[in-house]
């Protein structure tokens, strides 16, 4: 039996090799799913793997640097950074190959070797600051 | 020989030490929390950036220099700033993690955010330690600074 520290050190291990079908393999399917800066609020792991997949997909060289990973209990937080140029529009910013390296915290809920919730939260001010976009309400206009 | 009453750090004292600090800070007590922090605690603030032309300052420091004179100054901006804590989780190494909605209507300048009397209400999860004396020694936390512009009306970035 994996403890919930495994668990998410493998999705994280996963994602850090952009290998979001390995990552999703330790994800249940009704996982519900917190995106905070993005106002996401939803269940199922189709909605976990478009977040994963948009990040790689806008970020082709995206480094995952874990600087800790706290377990209380069922829950396992993990603090990172996530650095990678951007080569695709993502989070509604037109791309201008900036590149992007911002803290963020993942929370974890892990129920019998899966994880059953996920809440993520970073700062979209700072993300959008790295990507040169100024306005909130003219995030497509650079 | 000396001896010693205090409690013991487990799991569940750590996680009350961080109880009283959100009902110390909901009650507007800037010394009070202060007191359940050790002299030399930690605080990193990750959103708190403020970009100049030659530097960048960011909420990284100590509790007593970066986040009493913050915390001072978030509640004069918003005098009725409250917080509801949604989850708090533990360990018996002293780790603690919040989740917490912090809210308040503005009125007065706020960083660039001019007051609109606009109110805010956003999702933050903060990380704690507390360490073998019971005492606060690290204090980290995250949240979405663009949803706390955005609410109170502040539309660009910087």
């Amino acid at each position: 039996m994996t403890t919930p520290t495994q668990t998410v050190e493998t999705f994280l291990d996963a994602f850090a090799r952009r290998d979001v079908d390995a990552a999703m393999a330790v994800v249940d399917s009704r996982v519900a799913v917190t995106v905070h800066p993005f106002g996401l609020d939803n269940r199922g792991a189709e909605a976990l793997r478009t977040v994963l997949a948009d990040l790689v997909r806008a970020f082709p060289d995206l480094m995952i640097a874990v600087s800790r990973v706290i377990t209380t209990r069922d829950v396992v937080t993990a603090l990172f950074k996530a650095e990678g140029t951007q080569s695709a529009g993502y989070a509604g910013a037109i791309n201008q190959e900036k590149h992007l390296d911002i803290d963020q915290a993942w929370r974890f809920v892990v129920t019998d070797g899966l994880i059953t919730a996920v809440d993520a939260y970073w700062c979209q001010a700072q993300l959008y600051r790295r990507l040169a976009v100024k306005r909130y309400d003219e995030i497509a206009i650079a | 020989m000396t001896q010693t009453s205090q409690r013991p750090r487990t799991a569940e004292s750590a996680a009350a030490v961080v109880t009283e600090f959100f009902d110390r800070y909901r009650a507007h007590d800037v010394d009070g929390m202060t007191d359940l922090c050790s002299m030399n605690a930690g605080l990193h603030y990750v959103p708190v950036e403020i970009w100049g032309k030659q530097r960048v300052l960011r909420g990284d420091g100590k509790v007593r220099t970066i986040g009493k004179p913050l915390w001072t100054g978030l509640i004069a901006s918003f005098p009725n700033l409250s917080n509801t804590v949604h989850s708090i989780t533990s360990n018996d190494d002293g780790d603690v993690v919040v989740q917490a909605d912090i809210e308040g209507t503005q009125q007065l300048a706020w960083g660039l955010i001019t007051p609109a009397g606009k109110h805010y209400r956003e999702p933050h999860l903060f990380v704690f330690h507390v360490g073998p004396d019971l005492l606060i020694d690290d204090i980290t936390g995250y949240w979405n600074d663009a949803g706390i512009s955005q609410q109170l009306g502040h539309n660009e970035v910087d």
